[in-house]
């Protein structure tokens, strides 16, 4: 964008300069473009005309064109459904051996036209959404072309509508699909089961072992981890535009929008009416609808009319009572209003709830308790509710709005199931997408406190001051829970010293040596580190004793999901410059502990060196700077917590006080001092409420982006600079 | 003119630019399918004519016509259940007694139903009865006579152990609990899968978790199968082949074999199924591959989901038995019901009681999860004892801190409470105690905040120190965050637990009688603690304390917090009084020291957890000028 945005500024400025002589060099381009423009047009009229047509017949072929079987009346009609089909029974994973991203692949059959012996028709031609479905599927990852490598098979044919088949003849047609075989990875979609008068809850369609996504299963034909429940599509999710409404209490408490109820259920209707007046509107079909407006878009009360689906945004319930059927479309309305769905409908399987957690949207009230439905939403309290609201705008968001969510989800499901241990987790279906953004999910959640006895590990990253090196090394050797030292030797132009020459510890010292001069070689996570805790030092951090050392280690323990360090800094807002400043001042607080010291858990090393977010590690390598700050923005990003400062008993950055350290070391005082210590070392609080500023950078934006975030939470700190 | 000329060419210039740009990209980009067509035909057809594709079903369908299923009638899984015995909305267990003598675990479990909350004595009131089966029970004894059987109705058969009666029972609408149930009988959303339990599972408490940290330790075997014939095969690496067919018998490679008892050291532990396919079957979905290359993110939250889930649910038999009938309490609460965040982490459902919110965010454990911060105000609670002295200063000391709510005085003295009290900058309320020990944790609705500020009416506060410890709580708002600490130790010659007061340079304890805590606890404490501690704790007041600390230790399985204190308080406080007086004192009393072991039993192990540190202010005792200081007084009185 910058780029373009200059040349077209600087272009006009150069006209005036161009000097005659290279008039010639604009008429040779000129003429060179406008060859270009002949060769192009014959191009696109002699090549292209030729590859195009083949083309286009792929792409978009007629509906007329399709070939026509003819089914013989006593071809084979498979076998009813089988009621005891689970994965592992009815389901050959055999074939899903093909997952180069753990998705199963799906094929789709040709479609072909089917008719009886008598040259009817088997089923009225594929409909608009059945035509998207494939369509869906095609554009998917979950497709293949190639029937061998399948794990899946979609049938052509549609079977969305039960009343548009003839349901035998269908049947035939499924079993003379050339991979049929009992209906064994077959799928098949249907949102409208059964017919009149007894409407079975599933496809009546005799089908095998053919897997089912069905909408409006209940819990006597659904076979619990086999089939899909499916919603019922409504065409108004596409036909009508209605903006999200935020959530809050509304005009009406419950909305009954059903017309055709039984008789039975309207008379309850009517008596909670009755109960509960105004808070309760029960609307019907229109007697006398004026010309034009389709039926299904207007509802009335009494002479009273609304329209439909706008009117369901005025209620915080509404009621999805069973019909002839359980699945009702109305479902999808109710959950595009942001209104909370009452469903009434005893042993109904509510769409994909193998993986959605209905009790955050939804209120199941049994068919018996109807009466009592007011009494029982009013228990549930105000927040409970806006909650639900929210959650029923993001179920119909992700998984009902569109034939395509529904098609998808279905396939995910399948596909969770065959690789269970790649499968989308309970969050990632569940949370709409701002609770995923405004959460912390702690990588290191479960509270232990790990034993004393692992010890650490102390990383010293070195470049070429041995002398200094040495003395770090022979004073954290002295730490009695070090349990190894690594030295990461960062220098290539020069060999690190001879192994005499190290200094003696009683810990194993290794040496690793780097390909390059990185900073991020000291978060790299080597294999050469056995234990959970890391001690990171630099090699001139000669002031800390190995007391403090280790009364830090014990304070890591504490808080193993923390950063716990000694010299402390803090970020602040300036508000003059407009940006992110930092401050080493003493300070009432801290919001980051230098990583020259400090301790934390190997798994941020493993996060650092893989999963920092953009660019940031490689802009902390490019300008040698800054690595602690990336270090804290990480952890504090992950886990949402604050680190931990341990106050060093002397004045960091002053080397020349720990050589007059004056306490003697004999026996006797031992105890004392060691008291004496401890409480000067306590360590201190940090409080980032919340999250902070790093948190939301690293999110979404370099933490050099820092201009961007905002600075509200920064109000809410309890300390301030005095 | 020159000029003129120069701006037609630049502008004929452009306009062949321009020209090229809008010609060559279509031309491009149609080229590209028909060098993908090469492959075969791509992707489901665009048809032509979409006129003629009709929509899936008319309008006056997908309105529904027609008859509608009459209700009632045939029995749905859920309908078997009459929640409406249930009044309230509360479950009711009553649990037939065993006849004759019963093997160890159904006595277990017939204790753990009688000690939860949902049980009663009465067969009349329950809405839930709960037949235990035993396993010894002989397949022609299965059919007790029950009065109240009914066909089953809002009844649970349970059973730990797998048990011949199961399947000879006529179990009608009766639930049944059982382990490893298969697939062709559980109903799911009705009967209820038990843990396959050892024959020697704990009543209460249980084993923690074995995990010590978080990662898996290096070098581990990736995964360790378990064979047929007992014991475990480590695979570590290039298993291709290996585990699945046995081969490994002759690969040179590392493996070893454990014997079943003791758990290898592996990251995943695979327990193929009893199908002889079942190898076969992770073989076909490379199994290995994928937890191979799992991410280290993933492998770290499912050990400690793992661990989780085993600590919360199943260590012991009282945990599995709660769960069950907690489960059942959630399909009858309906919208009141867990939401599954409480289910799913810690510390789990049975310690988040659904009764106290359904909202997650009232909860001190799920603020991350949730994005959310506890309510930035405190309650003072200020419980007044015996000698019925009202303490003006410490209310004066309190009431000037900078997120104090308001202030509630528990009055539990025999002495009537003064008519009036002094003016505060913040509203002040007096609530009528009943003289236990105890009611100082009971729920009171006058609580709205957050936070608590449990005080004694002897105890000495600063206004800094209330501020300062208020502002660490809410970092910390799960744990307790106290000034006095005491530490529990395991007493070798008494061969028990004691606990001292003294200054040591740990503590696992803080006094309650100036404390932050959440005042989810105190519904906690009244709600799920067995009656047995509590009034344990209402004979002997200062195993209230105790008693709090192990409660929050059980939940958190982390130890309570330090603020500093300042050694000036402990001078100026007044000398001990009598049990029951006071409690405001470092030290606690000989008598008390039993209610340690009694508490630990009751728990069934030993929740406290001890810590080492102090949470200072950043600047404390710093070199740099008090002025910049923001706890000035914290150092010096």
């Amino acid at each position: 964008m910058c780029a373009s945005v200059k040349y077209s500024i600087r272009g006009p400025a150069l006209i005036p300069r161009m000097k005659t002589k290279h008039r010639a060099y604009y008429i040779t381009l000129f003429s060179i473009v406008l060859l270009g423009l002949i060769a192009t047009g014959m191009f696109q009229f002699w090549p292209h005309s030729i590859e195009s047509s083949g083309d286009w017949s792929v792409e978009k072929r007629s509906v007329r064109d399709v070939p026509v079987v003819r089914l013989p009346a006593d071809s084979p009609v498979p076998e009813r459904g089988d009621l005891s089909c689970r994965m592992h029974t009815c389901f050959d994973v055999y074939r899903c051996g093909f997952n180069p991203r753990n998705k199963i692949k799906v094929y789709i059959y040709p479609l072909k036209k089917y008719v009886g012996e008598a040259g009817v028709p088997v089923s009225s031609t594929i409909s608009r959404e059945y035509n998207e479905l494939l369509t869906a599927i095609s554009d998917s990852d979950y497709y293949t072309d190639d029937i061998t490598r399948a794990c899946l098979f979609v049938p052509s044919i549609d079977l969305l509508n039960q009343n548009s088949l003839r349901v035998k003849e269908t049947a035939q047609a499924l079993a003379q699909l050339s991979r049929w075989d009992r209906g064994t990875n077959h799928l098949l979609f249907n949102m409208l089961p059964g017919g009149p008068p007894d409407y079975n809850t599933a496809l009546d369609v005799p089908r095998d072992r053919a897997l089912l996504a069905g909408g409006g299963f209940s819990t006597w034909t659904y076979r619990q981890g086999y089939d899909v429940s499916i919603p019922v599509y409504s065409p108004l999710s596409a036909e009508v535009d209605l903006p999200e409404k935020g959530p809050g209490p509304r005009r009406y408490f419950l909305l009954s929008s059903q017309v055709a109820l039984h008789p039975e259920y309207r008379e309850d209707l009517a008596a909670l009416q009755a109960r509960h007046g105004e808070a309760v509107l029960v609307l019907d079909k229109c007697s006398n609808l004026s010309e034009g407006v389709p039926a299904a878009r207007r509802r009335c009360h009494k002479q009273q009319a609304f329209e439909y689906p706008q009117v369901l945004q005025e209620a915080t319930f509404c009621m999805v009572l069973r019909g002839a059927r359980l699945g009702q479309a109305v479902l999808s309305d109710v959950l595009r209003a942001g209104c909370v769905p009452v469903i009434i409908a005893d042993s109904y399987v509510l769409p994909f709830s193998e993986v959605l957690d209905w009790k955050r949207a939804s209120v199941v009230v049994p068919e018996e308790k109807m009466l009592d439905v007011y009494s029982i939403l009013q228990s549930i309290p105000r927040r409970q509710i806006e909650e639900m609201q929210r959650q029923a705008r993001w179920f119909w968001e992700a998984y009902f709005q569109s034939i395509e969510a529904i098609a998808l989800a279905t396939l995910q499901i399948i596909s969770d199931r065959v690789y269970p241990y790649a499968a989308i987790s309970y969050e990632d279906w569940n949370d709409p997408p701002a609770v995923k953004w405004g959460s912390v999910s702690n990588p290191l959640f479960l509270p232990l406190i790990p034993p004393q006895s692992q010890g650490f590990t102390a990383i010293v990253l070195t470049y070429d001051r041995v002398e200094s090196l040495f003395r770090v090394i022979t004073e954290v050797s002295k730490v009695p829970s070090l349990s190894k030292l690594l030295v990461v030797w960062n220098n290539q132009n020069k060999n690190p010293p001879e192994d005499s020459l190290w200094p003696k510890i009683r810990v194993p010292l290794k040496v690793v040596r780097t390909a390059e001069n990185k900073l991020s070689n000291r978060f790299f996570p080597y294999d050469e580190i056995e234990t959970e805790a890391v001690l990171a030092i630099d090699d001139d951090i000669i002031m800390l004793t190995s007391d403090e050392l280790q009364f830090g280690y014990e304070v890591w323990r504490e808080f193993p999901d923390r950063l716990v360090g000694y010299p402390g800094r803090l970020h602040l807002w300036d508000h003059e410059m407009n940006k992110w400043k930092y401050e080493s001042e003493w300070t009432n607080e801290v919001s980051m502990v230098l990583t020259g010291a400090a301790f934390y858990h190997k798994y941020f090393n493993y996060l650092y060196t893989y999963k920092m977010p953009g660019d940031i590690k490689n802009w902390v390598d490019a300008h040698m700077n800054c690595e602690d700050i990336a270090m804290n923005f990480l952890v504090a990003n992950v886990t949402g917590k604050a680190v931990i400062k341990v106050t060093p008993r002397k004045k960091f950055k002053c080397p020349e006080c720990t050589a007059i350290d004056g306490l003697s070391l004999d026996q006797t005082h031992m105890v004392e001092r060691h008291w004496k210590r401890r409480r000067q070392w306590q360590p201190t609080p940090v409080l980032l409420p919340g999250k902070s500023h790093g948190w939301k950078s690293l999110v979404s934006y370099s933490p050099w982006g820092w201009e961007e975030s905002d600075t509200t939470e920064r109000l809410h700190f309890h300390f301030s600079l005095s | 003119m020159q000029s003129w000329r120069r701006k037609s060419l630049w502008l004929a210039l452009s306009a062949s630019w321009l020209l090229i740009l809008l010609r060559v990209f279509p031309v491009l980009r149609l080229a590209e399918p028909a060098r993908r067509q090469a492959g075969g035909p791509q992707g489901w057809p665009r048809w032509l004519d979409a006129e003629l594709l009709q929509s899936f079903s008319q309008p006056g369908e997908l309105l529904e016509y027609g008859p509608q299923a009459p209700r009632g009638g045939r029995c749905y899984r859920e309908a078997c259940f009459d929640a409406s015995r249930c009044r309230g909305g509360s479950l009711k267990v009553f649990v037939y007694s065993a006849v004759g003598p019963i093997s160890e675990t159904p006595r277990k479990v017939l204790t753990s139903i009688e000690g939860s909350r949902y049980h009663t004595a009465s067969a009349a009131e329950a809405c839930l009865l709960v037949l235990v089966l035993s396993p010894d029970t002989p397949a022609g004894e299965c059919h007790p006579a029950l009065p109240q059987w009914d066909g089953g109705k809002n009844h649970l058969v349970l059973s730990l152990h797998p048990t011949p009666c199961l399947r000879i029972f006529q179990l009608g609408q009766a639930m049944v609990a059982e382990a490893s149930p298969t697939v062709d009988t559980f109903r799911p959303g009705f009967d209820v899968a038990l843990p396959l339990l050892p024959e020697a599972h704990p009543l209460r408490g249980g084993a923690l978790g074995q995990l010590q940290q978080h990662s898996p330790l290096p070098g581990v075997a990736l995964i360790a199968v378990a064979e047929e014939r007992g014991g475990w095969r480590l695979a570590r690496t290039n298993f291709s082949a290996c585990p699945w067919d046995g081969r490994c018998e002759q690969d040179h490679g590392p493996k070893q074999t454990h014997p079943r008892a003791t758990l290898p050291n592996a990251t995943f532990c695979l327990i193929p199924g009893h199908s002889p396919d079942a190898l076969h079957f992770l073989q076909a979905l490379q199994v290995l591959a994928a937890l191979q290359e799992m991410p280290l993110t993933r492998v770290l939250a499912l050990r400690q989901q793992a661990q989780f889930l085993w600590d919360a649910y199943f260590s012991s038999i009282e945990k599995v038995i709660h769960t069950t009938l907690e489960i059942i309490q959630d399909r009858i609460s309906g919208a009141s019901a867990h939401p599954s965040l409480l289910w799913n982490s810690p510390p789990g459902a049975l310690l988040a009681l659904s009764t106290f919110s359904t909202s997650p965010s009232d909860f001190p454990f799920y603020h991350l999860q949730q994005g959310s911060r506890p309510l930035g105000r405190f309650s003072a609670l200020i419980w007044v004892g015996a000698p019925g002295q009202p303490p003006l200063k410490l209310i004066q000391a309190v009431a000037g801190a900078q997120h104090c709510a308001q202030i509630l005085v528990l009055w539990s003295s025999k002495k009537p409470p003064p008519p009036r009290w002094p003016e505060t900058a913040v509203p002040l309320t007096v609530l009528d105690g009943h003289r236990k020990a105890s009611d100082r944790f009971l729920p009171h609705s006058a609580i709205d905040t957050d936070a608590i500020l449990s005080l004694d009416a002897h105890s000495s506060l600063s206004t800094s120190e209330v501020d300062f410890a208020f502002t660490v709580w809410q970092s910390f708002p799960e744990r307790m965050v106290g000034f006095l600490t005491w530490s529990h130790f395991w007493d070798e010659a008494q061969g028990g637990w004691g606990y001292t007061g003294e200054r040591t340079n740990e503590f696992s304890m803080v006094l309650t009688s100036a404390a932050f805590y959440h005042r989810y606890y105190h519904t906690l404490f009244t709600h799920s603690l067995p009656k047995a501690l509590r009034t344990l704790a209402d004979e002997s007041p200062p195993c209230v304390d105790v008693l709090m600390n192990f409660l929050v230790a059980a939940v958190t399985k982390l130890p309570p917090i330090k603020v500093p204190y300042g050694p000036w308080h402990q001078e100026a406080r007044p000398p001990p009084l009598a049990p029951g007086g006071p409690r405001f004192r470092a030290e606690p009393q000989p008598a008390a020291q039993d209610c340690l072991n009694q508490m630990a039993a009751g728990f069934g192990h030993m929740p406290l957890v001890s810590s080492r540190l102090r949470l200072d202010p950043v600047l404390f005792k710093d070199p740099v000028s008090v002025l910049r200081k923001k706890y000035r007084s914290l150092e010096k009185p």
